[in-house]
């Protein structure tokens, strides 16, 4: 391998073209060796049989606590999060317990009357809308003699309602508090106000409905109805979805805001991940015990799932992270602390169980980075295999390796490292505690809390603050905001279908501010990373799952939407080049140029890399694209690696420079069609006009040669520039130009030669002048195709004209000439111009 | 031989010639008898006592017995129990095990897509190097 290295660092090629794969081999070489190591441990453990009870490093798991003795005497049924470190536990025993975690101190809060036996609770939500909740702090307790109780921080009960005839089984409070939801075992489900009065009863059924949530938006409910499922809109008209979900009686549901997916487990064993529409996601193989419990993680990246002394930590795709047995009974009901690190579950022997995760990992080149312990991370440089500890004084919540900067912020702090030095960071306050994610772009990284979108430069400086009417950060992901050196963009939640384009240097909207507004409902957005700021485009998966690439910053004019792909479930931007990589059906493609699109649209199926995708199975899911390597998530859990040749992303930095030589002699070496592709469109769009025909031959596109030839011989700069315009189908943009120039013959015969009668004879009435040659030409036409004149207008005016093709000709002559005179003559006034 | 006037009226000479009213031979064997009588009573209590400790003994013993056998089945119910905890722990392994195994498929597919990245790049490093 070295010395298959250093020989390559002899080739005589540029700079340039060597290091790409020397250093991503190397890095490669080393991460093959790695997980080797580990699966050759793996094995290890696995056939000695030792070490079960440590589930394997470096991979993301709970780690639990559990008391040697139960607390609570009976079963407990419900678990909540109050702050970040608290949690309240109720039981059988009507005991309510508060748990510090940071203490590790339990207290009773209250002991209820006799004859309450909790089963359900939900803590008012905290945030409204970004605006921090004064209000004195309650949670809702159902209980089983069919009430549901106001109950305060310190115990006091506000309120007891009479709700439901059996018990309560369930209760929820919407997103913004004003609403909560119980559900009974007399099947009815009933909204309340926040005082407690009974607003209406939503659904009235034979079977108990054993549990309920609410829709990201608060407009719709999910219940439980036996073994299936259903959807409800709020509003009475609307129709709601119901579908089979499960092969026993559904124990428990959830929906996530972020993600907008379904979970569910029930007494078949199984739990299951669905979309908003019902459609089946995943599905798990059976346990040994119904699942008692599932919990998403406020950010809907991971979720929890319980069951008989069991609880898995699982992907928002369904497949599980890690196992744990801890001996706690079923897991009745599970809660996730607000900033999703943490995890309590009511245990059925009595016990609360806590969980947080660790051995999460980043990578990025060849960096990783593991969260060892809450407050600790471990580096390693895989190249030399250095490793470095970071201490932290709170919990990490949130990282992001990329970029050569890892951002990591804890519960008070973001902490920004340089991949050059791991010893001092750069550490900023922040305001709010929870960060839900962070972004990362070349020059500055974003940071997404519970008030807002913030965009930090990596020296610490608040760059600025986007904001849009109506924004919610909390419902935030990675598919719907984006981030590149000069832009922020950000999927509306209310109306899908827009798009907000910020500037990332002053946070203001681009343009005139109108948010880029798409046919259909917008899924995934992504900028792209490099190049000028005035090329910025973004790409965009719309809910028919086709791909569409704009310009982010449209000057102007409505800039039109271009399809580039259908069927694509996932894209990412690659990022040292604006190459965009995406599944495609069954087809891994990578889009060389997407640009293309906008320079002549018949190149784009030509610059074209695809591969099969079969060894991505179903549903894969592209996490980055990195240098020339692509890493896939494949649905069940694992990492795929493929590759892509190195040369396009050279080829965009040679044409990004204009070292349009060096472009032409990659080409050559490389003999690869899709390259050549890319060159034609790179030298269209930079008016390279030598390059462009060199390419144009190379893929053997004669029209497109004889044209650009065409081109070449135009004597004025306003056709060169019009007729390049009209290469790439922009005819409004060309006439205006040509019109602008006083070219107005010129624009006139671009609309006869594209058979455009109508607009062709428009001008020339307009400007009085050629009306005769639009007539002479129409006449020819109609004589060719052996056709008559059927047009009005045209027949209008050939009566008052005399057609002379020997007058006319003299006359194209003569526009001709004035215009190569008038060329000239301000080439002769430029130059004159330059000398002095 | 004559009948002896004192006889006739039931009274008789011992051998020490002391008046007495009762015959002394049946005196004799009353006494006789009393005596016997006595060896009998005080046997039968010995009897009753040796009898009596013997009870106690079995019951004891029968205790015991009760006991070791109380706890026979308490183990043998244990042992039944134990087998069922085995099985639990069993299941709980297994399940640990499918855990792993899945982990190790996961790895496996991950190993397997960086040998063919690899080996992508070397063949192209060697075509690099070939079309130089």
């Amino acid at each position: 391998m070295n010395q298959r290295l250093s020989n390559n660092n002899d080739t005589s090629l540029t700079d340039e073209a060597r290091s790409p794969p020397s250093t991503d081999t190397i890095t490669n070489f080393t991460k093959v060796q790695h997980v080797a190591k580990q699966v050759v441990l793996l094995i290890r453990r696995l056939s000695t049989g030792a070490g079960f009870v440590s589930t394997g490093k470096y991979r993301m798991r709970f780690k639990t606590s559990l008391l040697k003795e139960p607390k609570h005497k009976e079963l407990v049924s419900c678990v909540g999060w109050i702050t970040a470190d608290e949690v309240y536990s109720c039981s059988e025993d009507h005991q309510i317990l508060k748990w510090n975690l940071l203490t590790s101190e339990t207290s009773v809060v209250v002991k209820l009357q006799e004859d309450i036996y909790p089963v359900d609770m939900h803590w008012f939500p905290k945030t409204i809308a970004g605006k921090k909740q004064a209000l004195a702090e309650i949670f809702a307790l159902t209980s089983t003699d069919g009430k549901f109780h106001m109950m305060s921080k310190t115990g006091r009960i506000e309120k007891s309602v009479e709700a439901h005839r059996g018990a309560v089984l369930a209760s929820r409070w919407n997103y913004d508090g004003t609403a909560l939801i119980t559900a009974g075992e007399d099947g009815q489900i009933k909204i309340w106000s926040k005082s407690g009065m009974l607003r209406s009863t939503l659904a009235q059924q034979g079977c108990p409905v054993y549990s309920v949530a609410w829709g990201p938006d608060s407009d719709r409910i999910l219940y439980t109805f036996g073994r299936q499922l259903i959807i409800k809109p709020l509003q009475p008209s609307s129709k709601s979805l119901q579908w089979k979900a499960h092969d026993g009686i559904i124990l428990k549901v959830d929906w996530n805001s972020v993600n907008d997916l379904i979970l569910s487990g029930g007494e078949d064993c199984k739990y299951k991940v669905w979309d908003s529409y019902g459609r089946p996601l995943y599905s798990s193989s059976p346990h040994d015990y119904p699942i008692t419990s599932v919990a998403w993680a406020p950010d809907g990246e991971v979720f929890a799932m319980g069951s008989f002394n069991t609880l898995r930590l699982c992907d928002k795709t369904g497949w599980s992270y890690a196992l744990e047995k801890p001996n706690t009974g079923s897991v009745f009901s599970l809660a996730w602390s607000a900033d999703g690190t943490q995890l309590a579950g009511a245990c059925g022997n009595g016990q609360v169980i806590f969980a947080h995760i660790v051995e999460q990992r980043w990578e990025w080149k060849n960096f990783e980075i593991t969260l060892t312990k809450r407050h600790t991370m471990q580096v390693r440089n895989v190249l030399n295999d250095a490793v470095d500890t970071l201490e932290f004084r709170d919990r990490v919540i949130k990282a992001s390796l990329s970029h050569s900067h890892l951002v990591v912020a804890t519960a008070l702090q973001c902490l920004v490292y340089n991949t050059k030095n791991w010893n001092t960071p750069l550490i900023l306050d922040l305001k709010e505690g929870t960060v839900s994610m962070i972004l990362q772009a070349e020059r500055h990284f974003l940071l997404v809390d519970g008030g807002g979108i913030y965009v930090y430069s990596y020296e610490g400086r608040l760059v600025c603050a986007p904001k849009f009417p109506g924004m919610r950060t909390d419902i935030l992901n990675a598919q719907t905001v984006s981030l590149s050196n000069d832009t922020i963009a950000v999927r509306d939640k209310a109306d899908e279908k827009v798009v907000h384009l910020f500037d990332a240097q002053t946070g203001k909207p681009i343009g005139d501010g109108k948010p880029l507004t798409h046919k259909m409902e917008v899924m995934e957005i992504a900028l792209d990373q490099c190049g000028a700021s005035n090329d910025r485009k973004i790409a965009l998966i719309d809910k028919n799952n086709d791909l569409y690439l704009t310009s982010a910053r449209r000057l102007g004019r409505e800039q039109r939407m271009h399809k580039i792909g259908s069927m694509v479930h996932t894209m990412v931007w690659n990022d040292s080049a604006n190459i965009l990589c995406g599944i495609q059906d069954n087809q891994f493609t990578v889009w060389y140029y997407p640009s293309a699109v906008f320079v002549d649209k018949d190149l784009l199926p030509n610059t074209l890399f695809t591969k099969d995708a079969s060894e991505f199975s179903s549903a894969p899911h592209i996490l980055n694209y990195t240098g020339t390597q692509v890493t896939v998530r494949r649905a069940d859990g694992s990492l795929v690696y493929g590759g892509v040749p190195p040369y396009p992303t050279m080829l965009h930095e040679y044409t990004g420079s204009a070292r349009w030589e060096e472009a032409l002699h990659l080409c050559h070496f490389a003999k690869d069609q899709a390259l050549w592709a890319c060159l034609a469109g790179m030298a269209m769009a930079n008016r390279e006009l030598n390059t462009a025909e060199t390419a144009y031959a190379a893929i053997r596109e004669v029209d497109k040669v004889q044209y650009i030839k065409f081109i070449k011989d135009l004597p004025s700069k306003e056709s060169t520039l019009a007729h390049i315009l009209l290469f790439s189908g922009q005819v409004q943009e060309a006439e205006a130009t040509l019109l602008q120039a006083g070219l107005i013959y010129q624009a006139i015969q671009i609309h006869i030669d594209l058979f455009n009668w109508d607009r062709a004879l428009e001008l020339a009435v307009k400007h009085k002048t050629h009306v005769d040659t639009v007539l002479a030409h129409r006449q020819k036409f109609l004589q060719d195709f052996g056709k008559e004149e059927t047009n009005k207008r045209f027949l209008q005016y050939s009566e008052g004209v005399e057609v002379d093709w020997e007058k006319i000709q003299s006359k194209i002559e003569m526009e001709l000439a004035k215009e190569r005179e008038r060329a000239a003559s301000s080439s002769v006034g430029s130059s004159m111009a330059s000398r002095r | 031989m004559a009948k002896d006037p004192l006889a006739e009226a039931g009274l008789h000479f011992d051998e020490l010639n002391k008046l007495r009213v009762l015959d002394p031979d049946v005196s004799q064997k009353t006494t006789e008898l009393k005596e016997e009588c006595k060896d009998f009573v005080d046997k039968i209590v010995q009897f009753q006592k040796i009898v009596g400790g013997l009870i106690e003994m079995v019951d004891e013993l029968a205790k015991e017995a009760e006991k070791e056998k109380m706890k026979a089945i308490g183990t043998r119910n244990l042992l039944k129990s134990v087998a069922k905890q085995r099985e639990a722990q069993q299941q709980q392994l297994q399940a640990l095990i499918a855990e792993e195994r899945m982990q190790l498929e996961r790895y496996r597919i991950e190993y397997e897509a960086l040998s063919k990245v690899e080996a992508e790049q070397n063949e192209f490093i060697d075509q690099f190097m070939l079309q130089k």
